[in-house]
């Protein structure tokens, strides 16, 4: 389990963290946005001890996190962002390295390399030295690392940024296969990885958190919108949105013509009841004799949802976690 | 868990993945190699034309003895440690190992240690291979005092753990290898050149610089064949002093 209780961190005038909070529970596997810079990678060395906040508290498997806190550490595994190894070393004995610092010897050390080079398919490239693996390897050496241990607790910093399609497949696999046993907060810019892998998410943007819950939960509270398509090749695609933008519930319409058809995007108000809405929308579309191709309630992507908490904090200076 | 305490567990980790790298390089061959033939170039060769009294060398002194091959290594060492300990901290840095390294569940002394560890060892591989390889021509072209060799040797190791702790330290607060390197041998310079301001200043000061340089603490007993007290002591706290130090800077590294 993952505790952070108003975590904050400032780097000279900057306030990189600000009271950040949140838990996730034994068994989760949570997913971890932000813009660059939001202040998700500060977060996770704060939540793995390689960096201590200026306020606030952090626990890992209900031990406190602080200078001192070797077992919090020890329950801890850790993916940092671009992978940090000795590229000098061969895989086999760096991963004996990790197993050593960790107080494991003998048989426990060499069972547990076993079962990591496995998990991570590394069978064929133990003797390699690591600066000579592609980046895909180089990644499932660090994520073997992470699990050394075997870990109750995994934090991934980005472990799929810079590889190939069929290396993102792979890593978001064993991912998902560790999530069975693990808690793991999962930091990532691959919307759809998230969506696929993950029920939660947390949204971090200056610093602050912006949102937190189910992914289905914040879809719904996100901004609603209703696609209306329309079959008039006469009517300049601004005068249909216009027209749309002025029925009762509507806050904004983007009209797009594909040379057959007028494509329009409408956004609703807050508050607004989106049937009487469509309702409306179909009757103007009637009204002005255009004919209605196509009227569908569009479902907000986790990308339009992080696009609008992230540009909601920008626009208010200030955020709150739902 | 083995029998062995867990502090040293803790270390030993940590110094032989140093010890490890340094041999997968090709570096560590190319400075012990080079010391070796350097260092007894010198002491046959050249002497010590440094300070009040310059020494001869063996074939122009003819006497059996290695004081001339110690007392050039105060000052090689103050090139060669800093030239190998200079990554221990800045390369972790620069590589972003320093991160991971913070997370492992063991104490920042326990790292500093194991590094001071592997820095100590291959310095003092380095400067026995050159003394012996030394000791063995003298002893076979004339009657050599072994005891003055091994004590030679135990200072030499008092002495490259002051070096190294205070290298290490200085790699610890260098964002870059290089920067770490001209750190030390300035910092290692600069104590070994204490004894040659001596001169140029008063009475009180010029004592108490003589007394802070390790090039004194060595040079006036153990490159003699004479190990003294107050040496080790001054070495022990040198080498304490610097691996605190080295121990802070990375802990501060924390709160950055």
């Amino acid at each position: 389990m993952i505790v952070a209780e108003g975590l904050s961190k400032s780097f000279g005038p900057v306030h990189a963290v600000k009271g950040v909070s949140f838990t996730v529970a034994r068994g989760e596997l949570v997913g971890f946005l932000g813009p660059n810079g939001a202040g998700k990678s500060t977060t996770m060395k704060m939540l793995t001890g390689s960096l201590l906040p200026d306020g606030g508290r952090a626990s890992i498997a209900g031990v406190p996190l602080d200078g001192r806190a070797l077992g919090a550490r020890a329950a801890v595994g850790y993916l940092p962002e671009h992978t940090p190894l000795y590229r000098e070393m061969r895989v086999r004995p760096y991963l004996e390295f990790v197993g050593e610092v960790h107080g494991m010897g003998g048989r426990a050390r060499r069972d547990a390399l076993e079962r990591v080079i496995a998990s991570c398919d590394l069978e064929g490239y133990v003797g390699r030295r690591i600066h000579t693996l592609s980046k895909g390897y180089r990644q499932r050496v660090g994520l073997a690392q992470a699990l050394c241990t075997d870990p109750d607790v995994l934090v991934l910093d980005e472990p799929t940024s810079g590889l190939d399609p069929a290396e993102i497949v792979r890593i978001r696999d064993l991912v998902v296969d560790l999530a069975r046993s693990k808690t793991i907060l999962l930091s990532t810019h691959v919307l759809p990885e998230v969506e696929e892998v993950c029920r939660r998410v947390l949204i971090i943007a200056g610093g602050e958190l912006v949102a937190d819950g189910p992914l289905h939960e914040l879809a719904e509270d996100s901004a609603d919108a209703i696609v209306v398509v329309v079959g008039s090749a006469e009517t300049p695609a601004e005068r249909i949105a216009g027209s749309l933008a002025a029925c009762d519930g509507a806050s904004a319409a983007r009209g797009t013509f594909d040379g057959i058809r007028t494509r329009v995007h409408v956004t609703l108000e807050r508050g607004a009841d989106r049937h009487a809405l469509a309702e409306a929308l179909a009757r103007a579309v009637h009204d002005a004799g255009w004919s209605l191709q196509e009227l569908r309630h569009e479902v907000p992507t986790l990308e339009r949802v992080f696009l609008e908490r992230t540009r909601q904090l920008a626009a208010t200076g200030g955020g709150s976690a739902k | 868990m083995s029998s062995r305490p867990r502090a040293l567990a803790g270390v030993l980790p940590f110094a032989r993945r140093e010890l490890r790298s340094a041999f997968e390089s090709p570096v560590a061959y190319v400075a012990i190699g080079l010391f070796v033939l350097v260092l007894p170039a010198l002491f046959f060769f050249l002497g010590y034309p440094v300070g009040r009294t310059p020494l001869p060398g063996l074939w122009e002194g003819g006497q059996a003895s290695l004081i001339v091959l110690f007392y050039w290594l105060p000052l090689l060492l103050a090139l060669v440690v800093p030239a190998l300990s200079m990554g221990a901290w800045a390369e972790e840095r620069r590589a972003g190992t320093e991160e991971l390294l913070l997370t492992y569940p063991v104490r920042t002394g326990a790292v500093v240690l194991g590094k001071f560890l592997a820095t100590w060892t291959l310095t003092m591989l380095m400067v026995t291979l050159a003394v012996l390889s030394a000791a063995l021509t003298v002893g076979f072209l004339g009657d050599l005092d072994w005891n003055t060799v091994v004590a030679g040797l135990v200072g030499a190791a008092w002495l490259c753990a002051g070096y190294a702790s205070v290298a290490l330290f200085l790699s610890a607060v260098s964002s870059e290898q290089l920067v770490a390197f001209l750190l030390g041998a300035l910092a290692l310079g600069l104590l070994w050149a204490l004894p040659l301001l001596v001169r140029v200043l008063p009475g009180g000061a010029a004592g108490a610089l003589e007394a802070a340089s390790p090039t004194t603490h060595f040079l006036g007993s153990a490159a003699r064949g004479v190990l003294d007290l107050s040496d080790l002591i001054y070495f022990v706290l040198l080498t304490a002093l610097g691996l605190v130090a080295n121990t802070l800077a990375v802990e501060r590294r924390r709160w950055r």
